[in-house]
């Protein structure tokens, strides 16, 4: 707009030019979407995780409630399914335990860590907007007097404008380990139940059966169970 | 000014090593993105420069003032304009996910192609003939035709990604050839162990193996492969790979958009697809590795339980029920007692194995309805977020649910009915109990009436029945039990199985994945922890450059304040409000921002270090510590007599500056920077000066200053020039104070002579 001597005629003066706000809003508002997700991310990751904790423990009871039932003694064959059944229950929440705890070193503490900056990093933005009202309030004044405010606006404004893209792109150097980090710890967990589940079905599963035959075979017996005359007809 | 956006001009993805030579269309798009932003920076900066010198010409010729309505139309302009900028950045990525499924079903394809093509005909040619060569490439063909019929069906309609009914002609092409899709693929990834084992026995002789890789270098130089089974695992990833892609696309897109609902559509076909063909994968398992052998052994061992062999082991159970249940029944039935024994126990272990599976899928489904891999803070351009995203996402749409529903129908179902089949058998043992109780009251007489006949044979036939029965009933409800663990244990294995797979490609493209499993997390810690320290030393800098004290010349009540307080306390402990607070627990204050307060406790008395005791010049209580800052007060030494020094100031001659805040710590302002020419003020001012201090006179020369009066500046500077020193008028006196005492305070209404 340099054709434009003056700018009189205009009741609202710019200090800041649009282009220069826009551009800080739109930096601003990328690190506010930001911290959103981190947070929400790390609140979700610490759900799940609890929910899976508890998860294993669950399925730990199964096995063990099972097996401290004398039930199980009654016949040798089935005591000893349970008992590998148990063994593999607690083998895999061992497993589940090593995995979460290698997560929240890994994952789950560096988001919460990254999230403790941005309260500075608002104060900062709402510190460049308490210079901006100023400079503004005090634009009657000659320059002389302006300069001070003027100025302290300008370097709030430009480190801003410094810092928060690079703070923004550091998103990627930082959480690229964790990333990484949440995928080993699921192979490995993954691996480890392929390998104990497979020997323990070999050894305490009837092979060669498909969903569909379990389920007659299922129905079969409780078919079987309700033809007994002990048994209610409802 | 530096701009900080050049570091990233270059693409943020390294171009994977593995997959596409060239950038995707992604990458290409951002790198354009990058350079756009640049030259709006630049842009929006030279404007502003010129704005401001132009501004600051006109100062002296009128008077700006704001207008709060125009303020409130043209932030409505600006949000309007913010959502229009969204909206454009979401079809600009919607565009992107778009053109990115289908390039990379372009690549996949040509890829498949180059492998079965090229690489195939070579290792025929190789001398001696591989063992087994065809089998690798069984089902191969029928993936590359159905994938080749997806992408012409697009290129007949010849659209481009920017047409708005391409993404409508991709759904539809997608779910027209869902069937054959799912026909093809199931086979291939039925085979695809096959496929892994036969390329392990190639591996294990190594000169074979050697010369296998320098041919399929050789036949796709530009592609960095090193096994087969690089090309080979592809369509293993591809078809898990259609829901996340089809997600993306739909998660930036409006569900006003013509083919969203279509899209919804597309992306639950290919969740479909992708259960039907894995359960497709474990039927066929299970037809080929039926050994009968095994299961004859298993089956032997339950089918045992069916005789009336347990009712046999009687000793120990009927002794533990007599002691459990009190009862000492005068006619002992060991059979029926280690019966009803096994019964109890059996109930028992029903009952809680019901709830124990309940508790377990409730936490299951807990766990389900997390989606952790939505937030991607934005990075998923990175191959690991994207892997991550990819793994969590068939984990939870749908190998995890698989896993449910198969925990339900084989597990959970049966156990229900089983349950439910308990009531029988207790009843009629406890009305066992009943009428055994009866009958032994008259078992003993000689010879029984017509009703006592009656008691007898009830007894009797309730005690047979259950002793022919229960036996059976105790069998089944066993057996059952022991297949449903075993379910349990399969279901386990197979969503094993199917994580396993959704692997197979993934570990070959990170590269720390392939360390160590110590290496790695070793790895891991140390970048997380090296990413705390340079975190750690950004948050100082933020802290420590930014947060000045608010910049705001105190008022007279704040002056007094501030004298009272650090009388008190010392002025080491003055803070100053950065923000209004209103108190919400007992003891807490409520202050406005700008207020002074001193510090008595950095804690609260729980040890609560976000709270801090203060005094507030008389009501003492808690604020947040988060709305804390320390303030700098000015020195109160007063510069030497006028007379007696003479010193080089910055000021050109004409009107002083008048202090504007005591401290400041100025950031650009460097003394290097040349002091601005200097303009004479205004004859009718609009602002005031007050004196902003205290102050006492210590000659003759100087007049004494109280806090907040107005003055009249004479001159500002003293004989010798020194702009230290002002003369001024107050109260009637003439005398000089310290020009660094004096605050300006604009007036909004017209000035009046308000001193004499």
């Amino acid at each position: 707009m340099s054709w434009m001597p003056f700018k009189i005629g205009q009741p609202k003066k710019q200090i800041v030019s649009k282009t220069v706000e826009r551009d800080f809003e739109r930096e601003y508002n990328k690190l506010q979407k930001l911290e959103d997700q981190t947070k929400k991310l790390h609140k979700d990751m610490k759900k799940s995780t609890e929910a899976d904790i508890a998860m294993s423990k669950a399925a730990v009871k199964i096995s063990g409630d099972l097996l401290s039932n004398p039930l199980c003694e009654q016949d040798q064959a089935f005591l000893e399914s349970m008992t590998a059944l148990d063994t593999a229950m607690k083998r895999m929440d061992s497993f589940n335990q090593e995995k979460l705890n290698q997560i929240s070193k890994t994952v789950i503490d560096p988001l919460k860590k990254y999230s403790s900056v941005f309260p500075s990093l608002n104060m900062a933005v709402k510190r460049r907007e308490q210079a901006l009202q100023d400079y503004k309030r005090l634009q009657s004044k000659a320059r002389e007097e302006l300069r001070p405010v003027r100025e302290d606006f300008e370097a709030k404004n430009k480190q801003l404008l410094d810092e928060m893209p690079k703070f923004y792109h550091s998103r990627i150097d930082y959480f690229q380990p964790s990333f990484e980090a949440l995928i080993r710890a699921q192979v490995v967990y993954f691996t480890e139940m392929h390998n104990i589940f497979s020997e323990l079905t070999d050894q305490i599963d009837q092979a060669g059966l498909t969903d569909e035959q379990r389920e007659r075979e299922n129905e079969a017996k409780l078919s079987e169970l309700r033809a007994l005359s002990i048994v209610a007809d409802d | 000014m530096e701009s900080p956006l050049t570091a990233e001009s270059a693409p943020p993805t390294p171009a994977p090593r593995n997959h596409t030579p060239s950038p995707s269309p992604r990458a290409e798009a951002q790198e354009v993105r990058m350079e756009e932003k640049e030259g709006t920076v630049e842009e929006g900066e030279t404007a502003d420069t010129e704005e401001d010198s132009i501004y600051l010409s006109l100062s002296e010729v009128s008077v700006f003032v704001e207008e709060p309505a125009e303020d409130a139309s043209e932030k409505a302009v600006a949000e309007e304009a913010a959502a229009e900028e969204r909206a454009e950045r979401e079809a600009q990525r919607q565009l992107l996910a778009t053109e990115e499924l289908v390039y990379t079903e372009r690549n996949y394809l040509r890829l498949l192609q180059v492998c079965t093509c090229t690489i195939r005909s070579n290792l025929q040619k190789h001398q001696p003939q591989l063992t087994n060569l065809d089998s690798m490439f069984l089902y191969i063909e029928e993936v590359i035709d159905v994938s080749g019929r997806l992408l012409s069906l697009l290129d007949q309609k010849q659209l481009t990604p920017h047409d708005p009914l391409f993404l409508e002609t991709l759904c539809e092409a997608f779910l027209s050839l869902s069937t054959d899709i799912e026909s093809a693929y199931k086979e291939y990834l039925a085979n695809y162990n096959n496929v892994t084992a036969l390329e392990n026995s190639y591996k294990q002789k190594e000169a074979l193996w050697t010369e296998i890789v320098k041919v399929i270098k050789s036949s796709a130089p530009e592609v960095n492969a090193a096994s087969l089974s690089f090309f080979l695992v592809m369509p293993v990833q591809r078809i898990a790979r259609y829901p996340l892609l089809f997600q993306t696309v739909m998660k930036h897109t409006e569900p006003g958009h013509p083919a969203y609902s279509l899209l919804e559509q597309t992306a639950h076909t290919a969740i479909a697809l992708n259960c039907r063909i894995n359960e497709y994968k474990r039927f066929r398992e299970v037809a080929d590795k039926y050994k009968k052998t095994e299961t004859l052994t298993i089956r032997d061992k339950m089918n045992r339980l069916n005789s009336h062999s347990i009712a046999k082991k009687t000793a120990r159970l009927s002794q533990f029920i007599k002691h459990e249940t009190g009862i000492a029944p005068k006619l002992v039935d060991e059979e029926f007692d280690a019966l009803e024994g096994f019964f109890y126990l059996l109930e028992n272990g029903i009952t809680v194995l019901h709830e124990n599976v309940e508790t377990y899928l409730d936490h299951l489904q807990r766990f389900l309805s997390y989606r952790p891999e939505e937030f991607d803070l934005d990075m998923d351009s990175e191959k690991p977020v994207i892997c991550y995203k990819e793994i969590t996402t068939a984990l939870r749409q749908w190998i995890l649910p698989t896993f449910e529903k198969r925990m339900r129908t084989l597990v959970h179902k049966p156990l229900c009915a089983l349950k439910e089949l308990l009531a029988g058998p207790r009843n009629l043992i406890s009305k066992r109990l009943d009428k055994l109780l009866d009958y032994e009251l008259i078992e003993e007489k000689p010879s029984l009436s017509y009703d006592e006949q009656a008691v007898a044979n009830t007894y009797k036939t309730i005690n047979t029945l259950l002793l022919n029965e229960l036996p059976q009933f105790n069998g089944l409800a066993l057996t059952l039990l022991w297949g449903m663990l075993g379910a349990f244990s399969c279901l386990h294995k197979d969503l094993a199985a199917d994580m396993e797979q959704l692997f197979q490609g993934f570990t070959q493209q990170l590269p720390p994945g392939s360390l160590e499993p110590n290496a790695f997390w070793e790895w891991a810690e140390c970048s997380v922890l090296e990413g705390a320290r340079r975190l750690e030393s950004l948050c100082w800098n933020v802290k420590d450059q930014l947060n000045d004290s608010i910049v705001q010349p105190l008022s007279p009540g704040s002056q007094n304040r501030l004298k009272v307080l650090t009388d008190k306390h010392g002025s080491g402990k003055i803070y100053q409000l950065t923000g209004h607070v209103v108190g919400t627990r007992d003891l807490d204050l409520s202050l406005n921002r700008g207020e002074l307060v001193a510090i008595i406790s950095e804690m609260d008395t729980r040890g609560d270090k976000r709270r801090w005791l203060v005094d507030a010049g008389g009501p003492r209580g808690y604020v947040p510590s988060s709305k804390l800052v320390r303030y700098h007060q000015v020195t109160m030494d007063p510069p030497p007599s006028p007379h007696l020094t003479v010193t080089t100031m910055d000021c050109a001659g004409g009107v002083r500056r008048y202090s504007y805040h005591p401290d400041v710590r100025r950031l650009s302002y460097t003394p290097d920077t040349p002091q601005p020419q200097l303009v004479r003020a205004m004859s009718v001012p609009c602002f005031q000066v007050f004196a902003g201090y205290d102050f006492r006179a210590r000659s003759s020369h100087e007049v004494s200053l109280r806090a907040g009066e107005p003055i009249r500046v004479l001159e500002p500077h003293d004989k010798k020039g020194s702009c230290d020193w002002s003369l001024v008028e107050v109260r009637g006196q003439r005398g000089y104070v310290p020009s660094n005492y004096l605050a300006v305070m604009p007036t909004s209404t017209t000035p009046t002579a308000t001193y004499r």
